[in-house]
C-alpha cells in the first residue's frame, strides 16, 4: 500500500539557455529508481518579465534564476523578483567566472547560489530543500518579529524586557512616552533608578531580583508611581521571568497598565459610598434595608443599636422574628409583604416597638419598595422614628385638656353656686337693714300710737255733750288699729324666718286659709269655686306660712272686686318635661319633677301692665291709700321662695287676675 | 291702792298713762322719763309693778329691769316691758323678752289694766 505522496515542490526555472534548461529539467527530475517525484518543474521562462507575471498568478516555492538573462542581469534580476515575492525562496545559477555576482545575491537575501558547470542532481535537490525550508523559517520569523513590533509600538499598556541586572533591554512606545523619551531605544541599557525615587526603584529591583532567583512572577500589582513629572498614576503590574530557549532566566519582563481613571472612580464611588454610609449613621432614626424575604441587608448605626447588636454587619441576614416577640414582628413583616406585592409605600405609621433594654417604645414608621434596574422590586427600605415622647406629651396634652375642661364645668358650677349664694347674702343683707328700719319706724310709729290710743281710751270714760264724740273716738282708735296693723306687718316681713316644715295637704291649707278669710269673702256678692285635684300630691311645706301667703292673695283678690265677683281656686298635678320648658324664673325644678300647682283666678279689675312686674317690690301697691300695706305680696313671695316654689301674676284675658302658685311635690309619683 | 312705777322717754305718754290708770281709781303711778334715775326713784318709792320702756336713750330697759332685779329692796316686783318693737307673732304666742312679760304699743287700757292685774296676781301668789 502506497502513502499518499507527499505534495511537490514547485519550483520554477528561469533560464534563456535550452541546453542549460534541459539539463537542469533532468538533474531536477530524477529520482534514482524511485516512484516519488518530489521536484516539479512548473514552469520554465527565458526571461525575466515572464518568470515576475507567473509568480505574480501561481504558486511556487522556489526559483531557480539565471543571473544572465536578455531583460536583465546579475543581482538586480533577484533584487526584482524578491521585491515582487519576498516569501518566495531563491537560488541563483552562475557561471564558474561569475561566482562573485553569485555571492552577492546571497549577500541581498538570496538563500543559495550554484555554479552551472558543478551542478548535479542530488547537491541541486538538496539545495532546493534547505533552500524553500530557510525561507519558510525566515518568513515565519519575519512574522513574529511583526507581531512583537506591532505589540510593542501600539499598546496603550507599559511594556519592558529587563536583563539580569534589571537594565532596560527593550521598552515599547508608551512606556518611553512614560519616561519622558522620543525613541524607545534611547531607555536601552538605563534602569528604573533613572526614571524613579531611589526608594520605588530599589523596590522595584528588588521585585526582580526576587523573580529571577524564584522564577515566581508578581501578577496584578497595583502600585501608585509619582513620575518625574510629578504626575500621580495607579498601575496594575505583571512582571514575568524572561527565559532564554533553553528555559534558563536570563532577566524580568512586564506590563503595566494605567488603571488611574479606573481608580479615582472606585475612589469617588468610595468617597460617595462613606458620604451616605455617614448621612445614614449619623441620623438618629433607624434606617434599614430589607430584601425580598424580609432578611436586613443594609442597618445604619441607630437600628443596630436599637436591636441590641453591636456592628450593623451583625444584622445581615436576620430578620424581624430574631428580634421582636412573634406578635410584633408578624405586624412588621405583613406589612413588608404588603409593601412588596403592592409596591405601595406606607407612610408614618405610628406602632410599638421594642427599645434595646426591652422598654415600650412608639415609632413612626415608613417603609417604602427599592427596585432595581430593571424595575423589579427587590426589596423594602424602612425609616423609623422614635415619637414615643411626642406620643405621651399628646396624650398628656389630651387628658389634661379633658382635665381642664372638667376643672371648668365643675368652676361654672361652683361660680352658678357661689352667684346663687351670693344673691342669698345680698337678699340677707337687704332683709336686714329693712329690719333695722322698721324696728326705728316702729318705734318712732308706735309711741305716737300708743298716746293716741291711751288718750282715746281717757276720753271714752267722759262724758261730753256732743253726741257724736263716741263716733269720733272711734274712727281715732281705727285708725290707730290699722298704722298699728302696718308697722306690725313691717316688722313680721323683715323678722328672721323659720319655716316649720312638715308633708301636707296643699288642698287642706287652701281650705284653711278660705276659713280665716271669710271677714273679706264672706258676703253673698262674691262666688267662691274650688276646683280642687283630689288625690293631690303632698308637699313639704310650713302650712302656717302657705296659709299666710294665700291669705294675703285672696285678700288681694277680695279687694280687686270690691263690686263682688266670682274667685275660682283650682289645684292639679303637672310634671316638668323639658329644659325648654318656661318654669317662672325658678332654678329650683327640674325635669322629671311633679309639680302641684294652684291657680286663683278673679274677676276684679286686674293689674294695669306697667305695674305688674313690680307687684313683688316692698311698699308697692295699687290699693287706695289705707287699704293696703304694701308688703302683703311681697311677704307672700318671700314665702313661696322660701318653699323652693313659684309665684306669677298675670292678667286674664277675660278681665281679673290670675295668680299661679307652685311647689315641687315631695314624692313623685 | 297699788303703785305702778312707769319708766318711758316719752313724757306724753307717761303722763297719759299717769292719768288714765289714776282715773281708774285703782292705782298710785308715778312717772319716770330719765331711765337712768329709774333705779334710785324704784328703791324710794317701792312700787308694786314697775312698766318699763326697752327703747331709751342713755341706758335701755333691759339695764333697769337687771338693776331693779338685782337690788334686795326691789325683789320680786314685778316688770313688764311696753314695747313698741314686737312682731305678730310674738304678741299672738304671748312669749316673754328676756324672761319677762310685754305689753306692745299701742295698748287699749282695758288690755293694760288686765295685764297689770294678772302679774299682780302672780305675784300674790309666789310671795
Amino acid at each position: 500500500m502506497n502513502a499518499p505522496a507527499p505534495q511537490a515542490y514547485r519550483v520554477l526555472l528561469v533560464e534563456d539557455h535550452p541546453g542549460d534548461a534541459r539539463r537542469i529539467k533532468e538533474l531536477l527530475e530524477w529520482t534514482g529508481g524511485s516512484t516519488a517525484h518530489p521536484f516539479k518543474l512548473v514552469r520554465w521562462v527565458k526571461r525575466l518579465d515572464e518568470a515576475l507575471s507567473f509568480i505574480e498568478t501561481e504558486p511556487v516555492d522556489l526559483v531557480l534564476l539565471d543571473l544572465a538573462l536578455p531583460d536583465c542581469a546579475g543581482v538586480n534580476a533577484f533584487a526584482q523578483i524578491d521585491a515582487a515575492a519576498p516569501h518566495l525562496a531563491v537560488i541563483v545559477l552562475a557561471e564558474l567566472d561569475d561566482e562573485a555576482t553569485a555571492f552577492s545575491a546571497v549577500q541581498a537575501g538570496a538563500q543559495e547560489y550554484m555554479i552551472k558547470s558543478e551542478l548535479a542532481s542530488r547537491p541541486l535537490q538538496r539545495a532546493i530543500r534547505h533552500a524553500i525550508e530557510r525561507k519558510k523559517s525566515e518568513h515565519d520569523l519575519e512574522h513574529k518579529n511583526e507581531f512583537l513590533h506591532a505589540m510593542l509600538t501600539t499598546s496603550p499598556d507599559r511594556i519592558y524586557f529587563k536583563d539580569s541586572d534589571s537594565r532596560f533591554l527593550q521598552v515599547n512606545q508608551t512606556l518611553a512616552h512614560w519616561f519622558g523619551m522620543e525613541n524607545p531605544a534611547d531607555a536601552i541599557g538605563k534602569s528604573d533608578f533613572d526614571f524613579f525615587s531611589p526608594d520605588r526603584a530599589a523596590a522595584k529591583f528588588d521585585d526582580e531580583r526576587r523573580i529571577i532567583e524564584t522564577g515566581q512572577p508578581i501578577l496584578n500589582k497595583i502600585e501608585q508611581e509619582i513620575m518625574w513629572n510629578g504626575s500621580s498614576v495607579w498601575l496594575l503590574t505583571t512582571k514575568m521571568p524572561l527565559r532564554d530557549h533553553k528555559g534558563r532566566i536570563i532577566g524580568t519582563f512586564g506590563t503595566s497598565r494605567d488603571i488611574t481613571a479606573i481608580k479615582e472612580m472606585e475612589e469617588t464611588l468610595q468617597r460617595e459610598r462613606n458620604l451616605l454610609r455617614s448621612v445614614i449613621d449619623n441620623v438618629p432614626d433607624f434606617i434599614q434595608a430589607k430584601d425580598t424575604l424580609g432578611r436586613y441587608i443594609l442597618n445604619n448605626q441607630a437600628h443596630t443599636f436599637h436591636l441590641n447588636e453591636k456592628a450593623p454587619s451583625d444584622l445581615l441576614g436576620k430578620t424581624v422574628f430574631d428580634y421582636f416577640p412573634p406578635g410584633m414582628a408578624s405586624e412588621y413583616y405583613a406589612d413588608d409583604m404588603m409593601v412588596l406585592a403592592s409596591g405601595t409605600p406606607i407612610v408614618g405609621k405610628v406602632e410599638p416597638s421594642l427599645s434595646a433594654g426591652g422598654k415600650k417604645l412608639w415609632i413612626s414608621t415608613t417603609k417604602v419598595p427599592i427596585f432595581d434596574e430593571n424595575e423589579q422590586v427587590m426589596g423594602i427600605a424602612t425609616i423609623s422614628r422614635d415619637v414615643t415622647a411626642e406620643k405621651l406629651a399628646r396624650e398628656e396634652s389630651e387628658l389634661a385638656n379633658a382635665n381642664l375642661t372638667r376643672s371648668r364645668e365643675d368652676l361654672m358650677k361652683a361660680l352658678g353656686e357661689l352667684r346663687a349664694v351670693q344673691l342669698e347674702l345680698i337678699e340677707a343683707e337687704k332683709m336686714k337693714l329693712v329690719g333695722r328700719l322698721a324696728a326705728g319706724v316702729a318705734h318712732e310709729v308706735k309711741n305716737p300710737l300708743a298716746i293716741i290710743r291711751m288718750g282715746t281710751d281717757y276720753m271714752t270714760r267722759q262724758k261730753f255733750d256732743d253726741p257724736n264724740i263716741p263716733t269720733v273716738v272711734h274712727e281715732i282708735q281705727e285708725a290707730v288699729e290699722r298704722a298699728d296693723h302696718v308697722v306690725r306687718g313691717l316688722l313680721d316681713f323683715s323678722a328672721p324666718k323659720k319655716l316649720h316644715m312638715a308633708l301636707s295637704d296643699l288642698n287642706q291649707v287652701i281650705r284653711h286659709a278660705l276659713v280665716l278669710v271669710r271677714g273679706e269673702l264672706g258676703s253673698n256678692k262674691f262666688k267662691i269655686i274650688e276646683q280642687f285635684q283630689g288625690d293631690l300630691a303632698k308637699v313639704r311645706l310650713d302650712a302656717m306660712k302657705i296659709e299666710q301667703a294665700f291669705v294675703n292673695i285672696f285678700t288681694n283678690a277680695a279687694h280687686a272686686m270690691e263690686n263682688g265677683g266670682t274667685l275660682t281656686i283650682r289645684t292639679f298635678m303637672r310634671q316638668v318635661t323639658g329644659v325648654g320648658e318656661n318654669i317662672a324664673g325658678s332654678g329650683s325644678f327640674r325635669p322629671g319633677d311633679t309639680l302641684v300647682v294652684t291657680e286663683v283666678l278673679d274677676t276684679g279689675h286686674g293689674v294695669p301692665d306697667a305695674l305688674i312686674g313690680h307687684l313683688f317690690e316692698p311698699f308697692f301697691s295699687t290699693k287706695p291709700t289705707g287699704k293696703g300695706t304694701g308688703l302683703g305680696l311681697t311677704v307672700t313671695k318671700t314665702i313661696v321662695d322660701l318653699h323652693g316654689g313659684t309665684i306669677d301674676i298675670r292678667n286674664r284675658p277675660e278681665g281679673g287676675a290670675c295668680v299661679t302658685v307652685t311647689f315641687r311635690a315631695d314624692d313623685p309619683l | 291702792m297699788k303703785k305702778i312705777l312707769i319708766v318711758d322717754d316719752e313724757a306724753g305718754f307717761t303722763r297719759l298713762m299717769k292719768l288714765t290708770l289714776e282715773r281708774t281709781g285703782g292705782y298710785q303711778v308715778l312717772e319716770i322719763n330719765d331711765a337712768s334715775k329709774a333705779w334710785l326713784k324704784a328703791r324710794e318709792f317701792r312700787p308694786d309693778l314697775v312698766l318699763l320702756d326697752i327703747v331709751m336713750p342713755k341706758i335701755d330697759g333691759g339695764d333697769v329691769a337687771a338693776q331693779i332685779q338685782s337690788d334686795p329692796s326691789l325683789k320680786g316686783v314685778p316688770i313688764v316691758f311696753l314695747t313698741a318693737i314686737v312682731s305678730q307673732k310674738e304678741t299672738a304666742t304671748g312669749g316673754l323678752i328676756g324672761g319677762f312679760p310685754f305689753i306692745s304699743k299701742p295698748v287699749s287700757l282695758d288690755a293694760l289694766v288686765q295685764c297689770i292685774e294678772e302679774n299682780l296676781a302672780k305675784k300674790a301668789a309666789t310671795a
